[in-house]
């Protein structure tokens, strides 16, 4: 029960993070996924359902502060997909060694492309930009950059791993 | 029956609680319009709201001193403008009567800081803290000392979320200000905006500053959008590429103005008629 009321609350901290603090970190206008690296996180280490739970939660109240824009919905989507396959990655031996390497990396550039490129799918949808051109302009680079805001964490969990 | 399907659920949860989610996501962008979703938007953003002010001072900190600088050359500059513009004023208010002409209707701002902004893959909105109990309503623009940011798109009590121009849905209708060049302003997906419905033939030059035009019944005109910074010609093309620089920072934004513009009733009752 404390563990479900703790990812609660770093959930809610991570979200308060990526609205208030993130976007003055932005470069142009791509910033790092915060919320994508907690699920990811959450999908190595404790598989599916809460992975998927924060991805569908998280992404709700994400699509609640973006205005009347028409795509409520839309981050629940996309970031309940990416919890789940980062759920795929969870095995209860190898938790550790999986975030503190390369790997953890993998797993988050993989769940981040296909987070961008359903969520462009539908978000372009009427629009008359360029699927295509807006991969490239903010998938790609947000990946990236959410990548390299991993390496903390990952930097953490390997010092954590290397301690006996 | 009962204890075998139960059985199913709990070893295929995972499953049933994506097709859950999944389904309720669906349903949500499905239902976007209807009351009882805005209602829990604008309930979220309000409480989102106190929240990302109360963390807003952060940031702001520690671009006090550059702030404090630039301001302070604005003041230098504005000062001299405003001055220019006074005599213009005078002189623009003697011509319209001579002419005949009507006075371009004022409108009052309203002041707001930005508590926070969502630079979310393409959803570039902004927090502000103001909201329906200062006046401010969906629709009205929002301009900066640069320019146009944008317009508002969700209001709570105490805050708003504007729809800035680098968004998928931006439109203004704007114009060329040294030939009169009607367009249509869109976001490009980068850090640029596009003059859109420009013909080849037309005069569009690099350096020309493109600003809201009267053909718009949501912004005011003469609103500075920003300076064209490119035009190209595309073999085949009817229309000219006009890559617009926009005059706001929107890197840097904190204040912002809420224009309480609110468009003549009777043109657009006009307009939809002829639409009709």
């Amino acid at each position: 029960m404390q563990r479900f009321f703790l990812t609660i609350g770093v959930s809610l901290l991570v979200l308060l993070a990526q609205t208030t603090l993130v976007p003055h970190l932005a470069i142009g206008t791509i910033i790092p996924d915060l919320l994508l690296i907690w699920i990811v996180y959450l999908g190595i280490s404790r598989g599916h359902v809460p992975a998927m739970t924060a991805g569908f939660f998280l992404g709700l109240l994400m699509d609640t502060l973006a205005g009347d824009d028409g795509m409520l919905g839309l981050s629940s989507l996309t970031k309940t997909v990416a919890g789940f396959l980062a759920g795929y990655t969870f095995n209860e031996n190898k938790i550790l060694q999986i975030l503190s390497g390369y790997q953890f990396l993998l797993i988050l550039a993989a769940a981040s492309l296909v987070h961008d490129l359903l969520y462009f799918l539908i978000f372009l949808q009427g629009a008359d930009l360029a699927w295509n051109e807006a991969i490239v302009r903010y998938g790609l680079p947000t990946t990236l950059y959410t990548l390299a805001a991993a390496l903390l964490p990952l930097f953490v969990f390997a010092r954590r791993h290397r301690t006996p | 029956m009962l204890k075998r399907l139960y059985d199913y659920a709990v070893l295929f949860k995972e499953y049933f609680l994506l097709a859950l989610f999944l389904l309720l996501s669906t349903a949500l962008l499905a239902r976007n319009n209807s009351d009882q979703v805005r209602a829990i938007r604008s309930s979220t953003l309000a409480a989102a709201g106190v929240l990302q002010e109360v963390f807003g001072f952060v940031p702001a900190y520690f671009a006090l001193r550059h702030e404090n600088r630039v301001l302070r050359e604005l003041n230098l500059t504005l000062s001299d403008e405003v001055n220019r513009l006074r005599e213009s004023r005078l002189e623009n208010i003697r011509l319209r009567q001579m002419l005949g002409l009507k006075e371009r209707p004022a409108f009052p701002y309203i002041s707001a800081r930005v508590v926070g902004a969502q630079l979310q893959t393409g959803r570039n909105t902004l927090t502000i803290d103001a909201g329906e109990r200062n006046g401010v309503r969906s629709a009205m623009p929002v301009v900066t000392d640069q320019g146009l940011a944008g317009k508002v798109i969700a209001t709570s009590t105490g805050f708003s979320v504007v729809q800035t121009l680098m968004h998928k849905d931006s439109r203004v209708s704007a114009r060329v200000q040294r030939s009169r060049v009607n367009g249509i302003i869109r976001w490009n997906a980068g850090r640029m905006l596009q003059l859109m419905h420009v013909p080849k033939t037309l005069d569009v030059q690099t350096g020309d500053m493109i600003i809201t035009s009267e053909f718009s019944s949501i912004f005011p005109p003469g609103i500075r959008i920003g300076v064209v910074s490119a035009t190209r010609q595309i073999p085949g093309e009817l229309f000219q590429v006009v890559d617009v620089s926009p005059s706001v920072d929107f890197d840097r934004l904190e204040e912002v103005f809420v224009a309480a513009f609110t468009p003549d009733s009777s043109r657009i009752a006009l307009q939809r008629r002829l639409q009709e």
